[in-house]
């Protein structure tokens, strides 16, 4: 081909590619969608550097996916003057969160660690798979990594199409609906308007979800599968190596001058009677206190967030979330969160 | 860095606009020698030393080895070099390997060792630039070519970033004539090169990691048997996705260096679409091929010593062709496996060679005699498409050899093999449907195109296709390309 025609080959290859990309863009904005932040490891591991902030400037935050909705981080900081440092991650108990966190020999600031017993007190390999591959990227992260990650972020915080989770074309191929052969597994996909993801890493349901029902029945069916799971819950000698496995690791970070308090943030509906029943609240979130010998804030016990409904069972709503923060605030300053000393232990607070 | 990030496409662009602006060439040769330093760094930058020590080492080993006449000292020198490269290979990539096995050994033998995990890191690509400047201490050592007079070039031959970690593995006079003058691209040149960029990021991006990975990820890491249907459609994901992310890779690299006035030697044509096995190796990977073939099959002898002495010179070739791709013995099988392979064709070659010089008069019918000169049944040859069978058995017994290059280990290569051939009972159902007609007309399409373009290469297709055509493809590719998004990883051929 002669230069002349490939240059007009590249041209018009150009001009297909920006008019896709104006197109593909005006096309989920006009859908209701915004631009916002891919929840992964790369996010992750640039908010794992902010961990070493010292305590009177940030509370670190380690959990599943319940804080990164019920946390509203510009309420946090607007009412304590603190960073807050969202380390949860969606689907993992945050133990192995608690454990990085530990042997760190850097941290010694402060730790709140939510609880959600169906991941937190399950060895499942998958409850570990995001919080693993985060921790080792943020520690085998390349300056090339982190260089494509600031580059990454400034695109994501214009265009909406970038977030992988619902427009890649791994996410968009998924949307096909093709049967499959039985005792084929495929875990269930959530609707595009479900979590949305801001640079803080504080995730919300927007609106289009909140005023779709059939979009909420999607993720309460999800959770009603999950909560289908015939395995029974941990017990006797596995669950206090469990309960070992974290004290040890509060320890840790209470030997350098750290403090760690956990946190029960609210479920609702079939969701929560299910997880009720099979991780009662003495036998796993008070005996889980009691070990660590760390205060704990459950929200059956403070009446205004004991009412919080969550719309699909398991997370807030943003305005909610609002609410839980305000009084989550409160709880932890009546515990000494704010101050200069240590919190006190031994006193349970069920 | 990688092709495929954030951080090249800017490093890129700040080349481009150096590589174009008004600089003596000398300055335009320091810049893009430092740009491949940063490249190199951008992974882990303490290992940019490793680089430093071996292009000094080489480098004035070989100017000595060159003019040096005392054949002892040119020896000396040469062990030198060989044990300053090697060593560095051995130690960095398998010292493990070494280590795990001594242990092994010795606790078979009764004695209780366990030393402590070495946690060797891997530095990025040194298989293929130890290659790179071992072959030009070689060349020195046998006077074949001339020592590279400036360290400048020889650095920037070691070192220019487009072939650094992951090949085309280039020889001393592939490049470094390329440094002499200056050097800037043709407009056809950067479009090209543009393109092949493209294609090369569509390959590894889209098809490699995008369609290909999570199939051949899954039913390689499963812990059951499986039924034969998802053990076929892992093992033919992987076949698809080696390639795309090692051709793809390869392609970037050309097309890099070719935005920049460089050409880079072909690494792969159409493999996929070889009619026998050695044809096969002289289209997949072709410099490392070309590599083991003039740096260590003929130096062992070749085909000069006898039949017996051929036959063990070509599995040695393999197996070490193996044990370069990994530190394990699973690699050394896949070699093993690949030089039995390349045997028996030469040997089938040998009988047929044989028949035809008792044979007085040879009708040559065109199935009969392909058959004879291939490890295919007769039966299946005599049909009249014996190419097109005979290619199918290639890829056949290729995918099968690709089950030990990516099983973790022996167990899962043996559990895999099993499930394939249907000699296990209550195998699972893996792999979604989705991913069973992805993996299929991903296959189908990759096997007929090599088939297709077996006799071309792309730039005969470039040079074919209306340019509306042309612009087309290339706005799909990079569509895909940009709604693939971060769906990617480092590229496969870099643990090498």
């Amino acid at each position: 081909m002669q230069t002349k025609n490939l240059l007009k080959a590249g041209i018009l290859g150009l001009v297909l590619v920006t008019t896709f990309i104006l197109g593909w863009e005006g096309y989920w904005r006009s859908k209701g969608y915004v631009a916002t932040y891919n929840d992964d490891k790369v996010l992750w591991a640039n908010k794992r550097h902010e961990a070493y902030q010292s305590k009177e400037k940030a509370t670190v935050f380690v959990g599943s996916s319940r804080i990164k909705f019920d946390l509203d981080i510009p309420t946090w900081e607007s009412i304590t003057g603190e960073k807050a440092v969202q380390l949860a991650l969606v689907g993992t108990s945050p133990r192995l969160l608690l454990e990085d966190l530990a042997n760190d020999k850097n941290f010694n600031g402060k730790l709140v660690m939510d609880v959600t017993e169906v991941l937190f007190f399950s060895d499942a390999p998958f409850v570990n798979k995001s919080s693993r591959e985060a921790i080792g990227y943020y520690k085998k992260q390349t300056p090339s990594e982190k260089l494509s990650s600031l580059v990454d972020f400034a695109l994501e915080s214009k265009l909406t199409f970038l977030e992988e989770s619902r427009f890649s074309l791994s996410s968009l191929s998924g949307d096909i609906p093709i049967q499959n052969r039985p005792g084929v597994f495929v875990f269930p996909s959530f609707p595009k308007s479900f979590s949305w993801t801001t640079y803080d890493r504080q995730t919300y349901m927007p609106e289009i979800f909140l005023s779709d029902t059939n979009d909420i029945n999607r993720v309460t069916g999800v959770w009603a599968m999950l909560g289908g799971d015939p395995t029974p819950a941990v017990d006797g000698d596995a669950l206090t190596q469990i309960l070992k496995e974290v004290k040890t690791n509060i320890d840790k970070i209470r030997s350098r001058g750290g403090k760690v308090i956990l946190v029960r943030t609210p479920s609702s509906g079939p969701f929560a009677m299910g997880e009720a029943q099979k991780y009662p609240k003495e036998k796993y979130w008070s005996q889980l206190v009691a070990y660590t010998k760390s205060e704990g804030i459950h929200y059956q016990d403070n009446p205004i967030t004991k009412v919080l409904t969550c719309p699909e069972w398991s997370h807030l709503a943003p305005k909610d979330a609002k609410i839980y923060t305000e009084q989550l605030v409160q709880s932890l300053e009546q515990k000494g969160w704010f101050s200069t000393e240590e919190v006190t232990h031994n006193t349970l607070t069920n | 860095m990688l092709f495929n990030s954030y951080t090249f496409i800017v490093f890129f662009i700040i080349i481009l606009i150096l590589h174009s602006m008004r600089f003596a060439w000398k300055v335009k040769k320091i810049n893009l020698l430092i740009a491949s330093y940063i490249f190199y760094a951008a992974w882990n930058p303490p290992f940019v030393l490793l680089l430093w020590l071996s292009t000094t080492v080489d480098f004035f080993v070989g100017r000595a080895l060159y003019r040096e006449d005392n054949k002892r000292k040119r020896k000396l020198l040469l062990v030198i070099s060989l044990i300053g490269n090697l060593g560095m290979l051995s130690f960095f990539k398998y010292g493990g390997f070494l280590l795990d096995n001594f242990v092994t050994l010795v606790n078979t033998l009764g004695f209780n060792y366990h030393p402590a995990n070495p946690g060797i890191i891997l530095p990025a690509g040194i298989s293929f630039y130890t290659f790179t400047t071992l072959c030009y201490t070689i060349d020195m050592y046998k006077k074949e070519s001339e020592p590279v007079k400036s360290i400048l070039d020889f650095s920037l031959f070691v070192t220019f970033f487009p072939h650094l970690v992951a090949g085309p593995i280039v020889r001393p006079n592939q490049l470094v004539p390329q440094f002499q003058s200056p050097k800037k691209a043709t407009s056809h040149q950067l479009v090209n090169g543009l393109f092949l960029l493209s294609l090369g990021l569509f390959m590894k991006v889209v098809m490699a990691d995008t369609f290909l990975a999570g199939p051949a990820d899954a039913v390689f890491t499963a812990q059951n048997s499986l039924l034969p249907l998802d053990a076929w459609m892992g093992v033919l994901a992987f076949s698809g996705q080696i390639f795309f992310d090692f051709a793809g890779y390869s392609t970037c690299a050309i097309g890099v260096a070719m935005c920049l006035g460089f050409t880079l030697p072909q690494n792969f044509r159409f493999p996929y679409g070889a009619s026998g096995f050695s044809d096969f190796w002289r289209r997949w990977h072709m410099t490392l091929s070309a590599w083991l073939r003039d740096y260590l099959y003929i130096p062992l002898g070749g085909n000069r010593k006898g039949s017996v002495r051929t036959y063990v010179n070509l599995m040695l070739t393999m197996l070490l062709g193996g044990l370069w791709h990994g530190a394990s013995w699973t690699f050394v099988v896949w070699g093993a496996l690949h030089g039995t392979y390349l045997c028996a064709e030469r040997w089938i070659q040998q009988i047929r060679n044989r028949n035809q010089l008792q044979t007085p008069i040879y009708i040559p019918v065109e199935g009969k005699q392909a058959a004879r000169a291939s490890m295919v049944p007769s039966f299946i040859t005599s049909l009249g498409t014996n190419r097109f069978v005979k290619m199918l058995f290639v890829f056949f017994f290729v995918t099968i050899a690709w089950v030990f290059f990516r099983s973790a280990d022996f167990a899962t290569a043996w559990r895999l093999l099993s499930s394939m051939f249907g000699r296990v009972n209550n195998g699972a159902a893996l792999l979604p449907t989705l991913d069973i007609i992805k993996v299929s007309v991903i296959t189908v399409a990759l096997v007929g195109t090599h088939w297709l373009m077996r006799h071309s290469s792309i730039a005969d297709l470039i040079k074919k296709l209306n340019w509306k055509l042309l612009g087309i493809v290339w706005a799909v590719m990079v569509i895909l390309l940009v709604l693939s998004q971060k769906s990617s990883d480092s590229f496969i051929y870099f643990q090498f």
